[in-house]
């Protein structure tokens, strides 16, 4: 590259990066404002302001931010510990006795592809009449429903690398096939198992379809309330930009520590970053 | 003798010592099915149950109170004339081919620009991944406010840069100012999957090339796109299977108004606004046959390619 590419190159760069990064900034600046500094129409307030807690103390005193919040923790970790037993167990099968051909691992790939309403509606209903709406455990059971598929194939990818040597060595020492998964299989894929329990929680703090249908009060998750700030009569942007900027900040802690891994997450393994 | 014999026979049995349950389950014979029982509950619990009562309500009228109605196929002809439907499922395949082909766009470029090492990478990719895994609902509120008429950002740039204010959420607008949200935040997916592709390819064809004095174009066209192509369907499949779906950011921003709902609000509002559950139900069966329809064609490509990269 010559100098003037060089400079191209890295005027381009900078702009993508503005672009990807100045609106993140911008709920981090609004959540400081006061309301004349959000409300207003000089372009000069964009960044220039008086900082203040004001909406901070507003979303903490006026709205059950934080029973929302640990719904959100509790939802999300809950499911996600489930869900990383269940796949785990099912990954291995599937990549070491290559289990259904694989028609089970495309029917199970295949859930991804469901329609959100298509199982809400009969769920729905099934809720009500059993009492399970508006409950942490319900909202739970559906949250393990949309991440097993992707955590299993995820899993899968991981647990492929393995070879197979290690085990028939493990075998021939006399190991039992419990033994093999539990004391050399699952240690040997530890980091795969962190990864995937990463996105696991990322998917189900960020889910929004199902805890929106199926909580009003008492088990409603973070990212709902956050979205009746804005609603029909009033649009409160303080206290919303001050609840998204604390929502957000795990996942985007999560996303720049797990950079080498998010493109192989999201392509469920295909694509290795 | 004869019964001396077969009670001998009866007593060997009987010293033989039954297998446990566990000892069946942990066989080499069965472990592998084991393995699978919690995550074929869980299939057949969430996947097989909702598939069945939606097909068998789709064919019922229904409003959640009172008995449900045989109507035969009255909700499907219902469907095909609905007028509403057809227009939310001719914007969400407008939104599908937009974003798609966006995302593919700028993504192949950046990929091209980024595709060799260069210091401070790993910063740039970092800041580029970050929107990918925040709550795709919040950035659409974020968003509404940032296009709002009078206070949002983008107005007052524009406005700071002498331009005219922009309607952002008129209904000729609203649908595209949607795609952009999503491009947004979706553009660093298919750029960093194809500077992944880009890295893996062979150095030696295309220094071949370069040596037999072909023009970069037709280097680019004949050797790096062709090369790429698994990786492109993989990201044009994942992307529909999600964009197909698209909900979160219809809620954050215009709530299905202004010419802007898409097929899964419309069953949502049908089915929860509404309570017609069964014409809720007709509309999820047509839309689940679409997505696996749309998706059928690619998968067996997708499938291949996930096997080929691995």
């Amino acid at each position: 590259m010559g100098t003037l590419g060089k400079v191209v190159f890295w005027l381009v760069t900078a702009f993508v990066l503005f672009v990807i990064v100045a609106p993140l900034a911008w709920i981090y600046l609004t959540a400081f404002k006061s309301p004349n500094d959000i409300f207003t129409t000089e372009a000069r307030k964009l960044i220039f302001f008086k900082p203040t807690m004001e909406n901070f103390n507003r979303l903490f005193r006026e709205f059950p931010f934080w029973d929302n919040f640990l719904n959100t923790v509790i939802i999300s970790v809950a499911s996600t510990v489930v869900v990383m037993v269940i796949s785990s167990l099912a990954a291995y099968s599937f990549a070491r006795w290559n289990t259904g051909k694989g028609h089970l691992l495309f029917t199970t790939i295949s859930t991804r592809m469901f329609p959100g309403v298509v199982a809400a509606i009969p769920f729905f209903v099934m809720y009500r009449n059993l009492g399970l709406l508006d409950t942490r455990f319900g909202l739970t059971l559906l949250h393990i429903y949309f991440n097993t598929s992707f955590a299993t194939f995820l899993l899968y990818g991981f647990f492929k690398e393995i070879p197979e040597e290690l085990e028939q060595a493990a075998m021939v020492d006399g190991y039992s096939r419990v033994d093999i998964f539990r004391k050399i299989v699952l240690p040997l894929v530890r980091p795969g198992l962190a990864v995937t329990a990463v996105f696991c929680l990322v998917w189900s703090w960020n889910e929004f379809l199902f805890s929106f249908l199926f909580t009003r009060v008492a088990a409603r998750p973070v990212t709902v309330l956050i979205s009746s700030f804005w609603g029909s009569i009033e649009v409160q942007y303080g206290p919303m930009a001050a609840g998204a900027a604390i929502v957000i900040l795990p996942t985007l802690v999560a996303a720049w520590f797990m950079q080498r891994y998010i493109i192989r997450g999201l392509t469920f393994g295909a694509v290795k970053g | 003798m004869r019964t001396e014999a077969f009670s001998e026979v009866q007593t060997g049995y009987a010293v033989a010592r039954k297998p446990t349950i566990w000892e069946v389950l942990t066989s080499e014979k069965y472990f592998k099915w084991t393995l699978l029982i919690p995550l074929l509950v869980v299939l057949a619990i969430f996947m097989l149950y909702p598939l069945l009562y939606c097909a068998y309500y789709s064919f019922h009228q229904w409003g959640m109170r009172g008995e449900a109605i045989y109507v035969g196929a009255q909700n499907y002809r219902q469907l095909l004339n609905d007028k509403a439907f057809l227009e939310a499922l001719y914007r969400t395949l407008k939104v599908l081919v937009i974003c798609v082909s966006c995302e593919l766009l700028i993504g192949l470029g950046l990929a091209l620009l980024w595709s060799r090492e260069f210091p401070g990478e790993n910063i740039v990719r970092g800041l580029a991944l970050l929107p990918l895994l925040v709550a795709p609902l919040i950035l659409s509120l974020l968003w509404n406010f940032m296009f709002e008429y009078d206070f949002g950002a983008v107005n007052l740039i524009l406005q700071a840069l002498g331009l005219n204010k922009v309607y952002w959420w008129s209904p000729q607008r609203a649908l595209y100012t949607i795609c952009f949200i999503t491009i947004w935040q979706w553009f660093p997916f298919s750029t960093f999957v194809l500077v992944a592709g880009l890295r893996s390819l062979p150095r030696d064809v295309f220094e071949a090339a370069k040596v037999d004095g072909a023009s970069p174009w037709y280097t680019f066209r004949r050797l790096t796109l062709p090369m790429l192509s698994p990786l492109i369907m993989i990201i044009v499949v994942l992307r529909t299977m999600w964009l197909i779906r698209l909900f979160d950011p219809l809620y954050g921003t215009t709530r299905g108004g202004v010419q802007t709902e898409l097929l899964d609000w419309i069953v949502y509002r049908t089915a929860f606004v509404y309570f017609d559950i069964g014409y809720g139900s007709t509309m999820a069966i047509f839309s689940l046959v679409l997505t696996i329809a749309v998706c059928a064609i690619m998968f067996k490509m997708l499938m291949r390619a996930l096997g080929g990269t691995r």
